[in-house]
């Protein structure tokens, strides 16, 4: 069933997308609370 | 009011094209898969945009900067079980949903129980969501309210009624479409409004120092524990664990069970383009939610150094200047006034005092401003009321 159309894309499987916006959850929460130690 | 002709003009053809748009693109749609799905044929971005187009409103246009403005910028934290529930919905309810070919979400729950299990959450879905939607069409109206001094219910009915038209006679392609438009006139004209706050600002303070006066004032609050001296406080709604856990059920509840959001990703041509335009809106949602919170901000900064209204509502404002309260009204916007001029110069000097880097100046001012900020918000408060009783 999974032909051309369903492929995912730029990665081999969706387990990789779902890490990317996991990981990017953790990379802004990260970032969020170096920007509100320093203007604080 | 101040509604010039060339606001009527932007006012009168993005209602036209967003309406025309809507309408001229679903004209293909002749059956059910047409009307409800767009017969499944929109790419993941078609899907994003009308996924994120439906999250936001005039509601966002409106509260978000607001909330900032007020309670600083820990609301962004709300968002944070999103990108999580994208992943969850993408894994167990996007295959789900797209192999039974349903219409609607209820559907999957007749097919897996029965036909009460679907007509109750309907039921609820149309229940809450009919709430919901009279909020987001009374805000527009609120402002047209206030612009134009019209009666709230010629306001609510007219901007219902435009609603109604191109959804009842497009169906979910003129949704699509529209939602487009409308998401990129309502962060157009948002990213407007913050470059405008940004150019007002005073000579000799720029961005970081519009960030400073910010922060200093707690409202770049982004990321809170919810703790204070005395232990966790369990009645603070936004921190980084209900938005977390709280936000992640909220977030699935609402992408996997309520229509207005199952409904768009699956007009997606496949399971990819669904999946992917949902796990792009988990990508973007915060970083985009951050930026409309730092508008409030900035127009946070504009308002220490110009005068700010008493009340943002001028219609509001202008019915109480009539009423039996108008004295006690202009008695109380007079010390607004006052206390205004006062944190303005305690703000510029603030502003000086990080152009030197005075860590003490720094600390001192930014207690004398936390004083402030509550004189103002009492005062606000009073005002408020004073308005809606007039």
């Amino acid at each position: 069933m999974n032909n051309e159309k369903d492929k995912v894309p730029l990665f081999k499987s969706w387990n990789y997308w779902y890490w990317l916006v996991i990981g990017f959850l953790v990379l802004l929460i990260v970032l969020f609370v170096f920007f509100t130690k320093y203007f604080s | 009011m101040n509604f010039s002709r060339l606001d009527w003009i932007v006012l009168v053809i993005t209602l036209l094209l967003i309406i025309v748009y809507g309408v001229f693109k679903s004209r293909t749609s002749k059956n059910l898969d047409g009307y409800f799905l767009g017969d499944r044929q929109m790419p993941w971005w078609v899907v994003m945009l009308s996924i994120m187009g439906t999250q936001a409103s005039a509601i966002t246009f409106l509260t978000a900067p607001g909330q900032a403005y007020t309670d600083g910028m820990r609301f962004v934290q709300y968002y944070f079980g999103l990108p999580i529930a994208m992943v969850v919905v993408c894994i167990f309810f996007v295959p789900i949903f797209r192999r039974l070919k349903i219409y609607t979400a209820y559907e999957y729950l007749e097919q897996r129980f029965d036909v009460k299990t679907r007509t109750l959450t309907s039921f609820l879905f149309l229940l809450s969501r009919g709430l919901a939607t009279g909020v987001s069409v009374v805000a527009p109206s609120l402002v047209l309210h206030s612009l134009l001094g019209w009666d709230i219910t010629i306001t609510n009915l007219f901007m219902g009624g435009l609603l109604i038209i191109y959804t009842v006679t497009g169906g979910a392609k003129a949704v699509a479409y529209t939602q487009q438009l409308q998401f990129v006139i309502i962060y157009a004209a948002m990213f407007l409004a913050a470059w405008w706050a940004i150019k007002m600002l005073p000579q000799g303070i720029g961005i970081t120092e519009a960030l400073h006066i910010g922060g200093k004032a707690g409202k770049l609050n982004v990321i809170t524990s919810g703790n204070t001296e005395h232990g966790f406080d369990w009645k603070d709604k936004y921190n980084i664990w209900s938005g977390i856990i709280g936000g992640f059920f909220l977030s699935l509840s609402y992408f996997g069970t309520d229509q207005s959001q199952v409904g768009r990703y699956l007009t997606a041509r496949s399971d990819k383009e669904s999946k992917l335009g949902l796990l792009m809106n988990g990508l973007v949602k915060i970083p985009l939610q951050f930026s409309i919170l730092l508008i409030g901000i900035f127009v946070f900064a504009y308002y220490q150094f110009n005068p700010a209204p008493a009340f943002f509502n001028l219609a509001q404002e202008n019915k109480v200047k009539r009423s039996v309260y108008a004295n006690e009204y202009a008695a109380a916007t007079d010390k607004y006034h006052l206390l205004q001029e006062e944190k303005s110069k305690t703000f510029t000097r603030l502003g000086e005092a990080l152009k030197r880097d005075k860590a003490d100046e720094i600390a001192a001012l930014r207690q004398q401003i936390t004083e402030q900020q509550r004189q103002d918000e009492r005062l606000g408060d009073r005002l408020a009321v004073e308005a809606f009783d007039g």
